[in-house]
C-alpha cells in the first residue's frame, strides 16, 4: 500500500499546509482503520489495499465528461480547476470561502474526528492540496442549480474536497458527480454547513469505470429549521465506500435520504450512514436500496442516534435489497440507539429477489422475461432516481442503469 | 402533567426481590481460583469418565487463550476469574434414592420459591429438576417419564448412566471454543439437566429445571442438553432465582438442543436472577450461550424467554437450521429497570433449503437501564426458498433509559426472503388517559399496557409460565412506571 508507506515515512505530500499537517499527524499514529470495527469489518481487504496502491496525482487531466453539455441554466464547477468564484447577482451570491474561514472551519471539524469513523476524511484532507479544495459560501434564493464534478485520472489517486456554507434562508439544488476513471482511486470528502432555515436538495451520482475505486464521505451539519434532502446513486466501482454523517446540531431540522447502490461482477459497494439528533423535534426519513448481482457484495449500515435531549424525534429508516445471483452477497444492518423516551423511531429491512408473481403476470401478457425484469427494476430504481435533483430532466440515469443490466 | 411526576417516581421497586433470601445450609466448596487442577478436581468429584475430563481440559486450554468479548453494549467491572469458587454443593449423602433423603432445608427452600418437590405437594403434570448451586438436588416424576422412555435427570447422572449419549452429543451444538463464556462453562460446568426423548414419543408432561444460586462467592455454570429423536416433542421450562448479595455472582451456562427429523423442542425461560439494588450494587452477571440445532428435516426449535432479572444479561438463544424445512422461533420479552443492562437477541442461521424463522422481540427499558436487541439472520448459499420474519419493538419508560436495536442481516441466497422491522415507542398518554378515565388506576393501566405490548410473546409461553411472567413484569415495574 504505497500511500500508507508514504504516510508513515511522512513522504506523502510536499509543502504541507497546516490542515495537512494536523491530519497526517493523526494518521501517523495509526495509519489504517481498525479492521475489526463495525465500519470496516466487511470491507474487502485486497480491494481496499488496491485502492491505496496508486500514486498521488495533483495534476488532473482535463475532464473528459460523458455527461450532457453545460446548459445556461445551471452553474457547473469542476474541483481542481483553478477558479476565482465571485457571483453576485440580485437575488443571490456565491463566493469562495477565504483561507481563514476555511481553515477555521476545517480545524473545528477535525477536532471531532474519530480515527475509524472519519478515516476517509483524514486521508482526504492529508492529500487534498489547496487547488483541490473548493470552499463556497452561498446565500440568497432563486439560485440556478449547481453541478459540481470530481474525477480521478487513470492510474492515480486523486483527493478532492468540497466545503459549502449555506447561509440563513438560502435555498439551492446541487448535484455532485464523482467520476472514477479506469484503474484509479478517487477520494471525495464533502462538508456542508446548513444555517437556520436553509434548504439543500442534494444529489450525489458516483459512476465508475472498470477498476475504479472511491472513498466518498459526506458530512452535514444542520442548524434549526434547515432541510436537507439527499438522493444518491453509486454504481460501477470495483470498490466504493459512501459514508454519510449527518448531525442535526440543535434538532428541529428535516432530513430525507434516498440512496441506492448497484453492484455487479465482483464489485463491493458499501454505504454507512450515521444520523445524530442533537436536539428535539428532529425528523428523518431514510431509504437505502441495494442491488447485488454476479459475485458482488453490497453493504448497508445505518445508525440513528437519539440521545436524551432529542425528545419528539421522528425517525424512520428502511433498507430494501435485491439479491439477484446466488454468488452475490448482501449485508445490511439498520440500527437504532435511543435514550429519549418521547420519540417515534422505526426501521425495517428486507432482502428478496424480483417478484416472481409479477414477472409471471407480465410474461402471460406477452412481455419477455428480460423485458419484464427490466420493467420491475426500473420501478425499483425510479423511486431513487426521481429524488436526485438537477439530473433528472437532463440525464437519463435510468436508461444508463437499465441498459447495463 | 400529573403523569410526569409519577414518571419521576418510577425507578423504585416497591416490593423488594422476594426470592432474595439465603438458605443457611452446610455446603462443600472447593478453593477459589481456576487452574488445570481445579478442572481435574471438579471432574474427579463427579467421578467422570476420561472423555469428559479431556473435554474439560481442552476447553480450559482454549479458554486461557481467549479474550473476554467486549462488543456488547454493556459495561461492568472486570471479573476476577481467580476469585470465584467453581464448585459448591450442599453437603449430603452421595446417592439419593428418594426425596426423603434430601435435606429438608433444601426442600423448604424450593417450597419457598414456589417449586414444591415433595410427593404430596409436587406440581401436577410438570416434572422438575431442581439445581442448587452446582448440583442437582432432585428430579420429580422420573418413574412416570421412564415409562415412556423419556430420560430426564441431572447431567451428572446422565454422564454415569448414559455416557454414550453424552459423548455423542455434548459440545456438538456449542463447541468448547465457541466463545469465551462457553469455553469457561465447558471447563468447569458442574451440573444441569439432561433430557432425551426417544423416537416417536411426545413427552407426556412439561419438563422443568429450576436453578437456584445460594452461595455468594461461587459462580454457577450449568449445562443443559436436550435431544429430541425423530418425531418426538417436548416442552421444557427453565426458571432461575438467586439471593441478594452486594457482590456480583457469575452465571455462565450453556444450553444445547438437538432436534432430529420431525422433532420439536420448545424451550421457555423465565429468568429472574437477582438484579442488584437500585444503585446497581450486586446482582448476577448472566452470560449464557443457548443454541439449538435443527438437524432433521421438518424439525422445529422454539425459544421463548422472559428476561427480567440479572444485573447484566448477555444472551443470544440461536437456531442452526440445517434440516430441510426446519423451523426456528424466538420470542422474547426483556425488561430492564434501575441500572440493569441487557444485550440480548438471537441468531437464525439458515443453512438448509426451505427453512423458516420468526423473531419477535419486545424490550422494555425503565429507570437508568440499557436494553439492546442484537440479532443475526443469515441465509447461506444453500438456503433456497427460506424465509425470515423479525419484529423488534422497544418501549421506553422514563427519559433515562436507553433502547438499542442492532439487527445484522446477511444474505447469500437470492431465492430467500428476509423481513425485519423495528419500532420504538413509549406508553402513550392518550391510552393512559382513556384507561384512567374509565376508573382504572394509573399503575394498573401501565401494567395492562405492558402486558398488551408483550402479548405476542406471552401467547407462546406455556400457560402457567405466561401467568407467572405477566405477574413478574407488573411486579418489576410496580412504582417504576410512567
Amino acid at each position: 500500500m504505497e500511500i500508507i508507506e508514504k504516510i508513515t515515512t511522512n513522504k506523502l505530500v510536499e509543502n504541507q499546509t497546516e490542515i495537512q499537517k494536523i491530519c497526517l499527524h493523526k494518521l501517523q499514529s495509526s495509519p489504517l482503520p481498525n479492521p475489526k470495527s463495525e465500519l470496516w469489518r466487511l470491507s474487502n481487504k485486497s480491494k481496499f489495499s488496491n485502492l491505496l496502491d496508486y500514486s498521488i496525482n495533483e495534476k488532473d487531466l482535463k475532464l473528459d465528461t460523458p455527461y450532457p453539455k453545460n446548459s445556461q441554466s445551471t452553474i457547473r464547477l469542476i474541483i481542481g480547476e483553478n477558479y476565482q468564484i465571485k457571483l453576485i447577482e440580485e437575488n443571490y451570491s456565491i463566493q469562495q470561502l477565504s483561507e481563514d474561514e476555511l481553515d477555521k472551519f476545517m480545524k473545528e471539524q477535525i477536532s471531532f474526528f474519530d480515527q475509524n469513523e472519519n478515516w476517509s476524511d483524514l486521508l482526504n484532507l492529508s492529500i487534498s492540496c489547496k487547488k483541490n479544495i473548493l470552499g463556497l459560501k452561498i446565500n440568497g434564493s432563486k439560485i440556478p442549480p449547481i453541478e459540481i464534478f470530481s474525477h480521478s485520472s487513470t492510474n492515480s489517486f486523486n483527493a478532492k474536497t468540497l466545503v459549502i456554507f449555506l447561509e440563513k434562508n438560502c435555498n439551492i439544488e446541487l448535484l455532485q458527480v464523482n467520476l472514477g476513471k479506469e484503474n484509479s482511486s478517487l477520494s471525495q470528502s464533502t462538508f456542508f454547513f446548513l444555517e437556520e432555515n436553509s434548504s439543500l436538495k442534494h444529489g450525489v451520482v458516483s459512476y465508475g469505470e472498470s477498476g475504479s475505486n472511491l472513498l466518498n464521505s459526506l458530512n452535514i451539519i444542520q442548524q434549526k429549521n434547515s432541510e436537507y434532502k439527499l438522493g444518491s446513486l453509486h454504481f460501477k466501482f470495483n470498490y466504493a465506500r459512501f459514508e454519510i454523517n449527518i448531525k442535526q446540531s440543535e434538532g428541529s431540522a428535516k432530513t430525507k435520504i434516498k440512496g441506492m447502490q448497484i453492484t455487479k461482477k465482483d464489485e463491493q459497494i458499501a454505504t454507512y450512514t450515521k444520523i445524530d439528533f442533537n436536539g428535539p423535534n428532529g425528523f428523518l426519513d431514510q431509504i437505502n436500496k441495494s442491488l447485488a448481482d454476479d459475485k458482488s457484495h453490497a453493504i448497508f449500515e445505518g445508525s440513528i442516534i437519539v440521545p436524551k435531549i432529542a425528545q419528539k424525534t421522528d425517525a424512520s429508516q428502511l433498507s430494501r435489497n435485491l439479491l439477484l445471483s446466488s454468488l452475490a452477497q448482501i449485508d445490511t444492518k439498520p440500527q437504532l440507539e435511543i435514550i429519549a423516551d418521547d420519540v417515534k423511531c422505526k426501521h425495517g429491512a428486507t432482502i428478496s429477489q424480483l417478484n416472481e408473481e409479477e414477472l409471471f403476470y407480465m410474461r402471460t401478457r406477452g412481455i419477455t422475461l428480460a423485458e419484464a425484469s427490466k420493467l420491475q427494476l426500473s420501478s425499483y430504481f425510479q423511486e431513487i432516481i426521481s429524488f436526485i435533483p438537477v439530473s433528472k430532466d437532463r440525464w437519463d440515469l435510468l436508461d444508463k442503469l437499465l441498459n447495463e443490466n | 402533567m400529573a403523569n410526569e411526576n409519577l414518571v419521576k417516581d418510577v425507578v423504585r421497586e416497591k416490593e423488594p426481590y422476594k426470592y432474595g433470601f439465603v438458605t443457611d445450609i452446610e455446603t462443600e466448596k472447593i478453593a477459589k481460583g481456576l487452574n488445570e487442577d481445579i478442572v481435574k478436581l471438579i471432574s474427579k468429584k463427579k467421578g467422570e469418565p476420561n472423555f469428559l475430563l479431556n473435554f474439560r481440559l481442552k476447553a480450559f486450554k482454549k479458554w486461557q487463550k481467549m479474550k473476554e468479548p467486549n462488543w456488547a453494549e454493556i459495561g461492568y467491572q472486570k471479573i476476577d476469574y481467580q476469585d470465584i469458587i467453581y464448585y459448591s454443593a450442599p453437603k449430603q449423602k452421595e446417592k439419593l434414592s428418594s426425596l426423603d433423603e434430601v435435606d429438608p432445608k433444601l426442600l423448604e427452600t424450593f417450597d419457598k420459591l414456589g417449586i414444591p418437590l415433595t410427593e404430596q405437594k409436587k406440581l401436577t403434570n410438570v416434572a422438575v429438576d431442581a439445581v442448587f448451586d452446582s448440583v442437582s438436588i432432585a428430579t420429580t416424576f422420573r418413574e412416570e417419564l421412564a415409562e415412556h422412555g423419556v430420560i430426564f435427570c441431572s447431567i451428572s447422572e446422565a454422564v454415569k448412566n448414559h455416557p454414550d449419549l453424552i459423548e455423542k452429543y455434548l459440545g456438538t451444538v456449542v463447541p468448547a471454543s465457541d466463545n469465551y463464556f462457553a469455553a469457561l462453562n465447558s471447563a468447569v460446568f458442574s451440573d444441569g439437566s439432561f433430557v432425551y426423548i426417544p423416537k416417536g414419543v411426545t413427552c407426556p408432561m412439561d419438563l422443568s429445571s429450576y436453578f437456584r444460586i445460594n452461595s455468594g462467592d461461587s459462580g454457577q455454570f450449568e449445562r443443559t442438553l436436550i435431544i429430541a429423536e425423530e418425531s418426538s416433542s417436548v416442552s421444557y421450562l427453565e426458571g432461575c432465582t438467586a439471593p441478594m448479595f452486594d457482590t456480583n455472582t457469575l452465571h455462565a451456562a450453556v444450553v444445547e438442543l438437538i432436534a432430529l427429523d420431525d422433532a420439536s423442542i420448545k424451550y421457555s425461560t423465565v429468568q429472574n436472577w437477582y438484579a442488584g439494588n437500585e444503585k446497581g450494587v450486586g446482582g448476577i452477571f448472566n452470560f449464557v450461550t443457548k443454541r439449538g440445532k435443527c438437524l432433521g428435516k421438518r424439525s422445529k426449535i422454539s425459544w421463548s424467554q422472559v428476561e427480567t432479572g440479572s444485573a447484566i444479561t448477555w444472551k443470544y438463544p440461536s437456531c442452526l437450521l440445517l434440516g430441510e424445512e426446519s423451523v426456528g422461533e424466538f420470542y422474547s420479552v426483556a425488561l430492564t429497570n434501575n441500572l440493569q443492562q441487557a444485550d440480548t437477541g438471537t441468531k437464525m442461521i439458515h443453512i438448509g433449503p426451505k427453512t423458516k424463522s420468526t423473531i419477535v422481540s419486545k424490550g422494555i427499558s425503565a429507570g437508568n437501564s440499557i436494553n439492546s436487541y442484537r440479532g443475526l439472520v443469515k441465509m447461506g448459499t444453500k438456503a433456497a426458498g427460506s424465509r425470515n420474519y423479525s419484529q423488534c419493538d422497544s418501549m421506553l419508560i422514563g427519559d433515562q433509559a436507553s433502547a438499542n436495536t442492532f439487527p445484522y442481516i446477511k444474505s447469500q441466497q437470492p431465492n430467500s426472503e428476509i423481513e425485519h422491522e423495528a419500532s420504538t415507542c413509549r406508553i402513550s398518554e392518550d391510552q393512559l388517559f382513556y384507561l384512567q378515565s374509565r376508573g382504572i388506576e394509573f399503575e394498573e393501566a401501565i401494567s395492562m399496557m405492558v402486558s398488551g405490548f408483550c402479548r405476542d410473546v406471552f401467547n407462546q409461553l406455556p400457560m402457567e409460565f405466561a401467568a407467572e411472567a405477566d405477574k413478574l413484569l407488573s411486579l418489576k415495574l410496580e412504582g417504576s412506571v410512567g
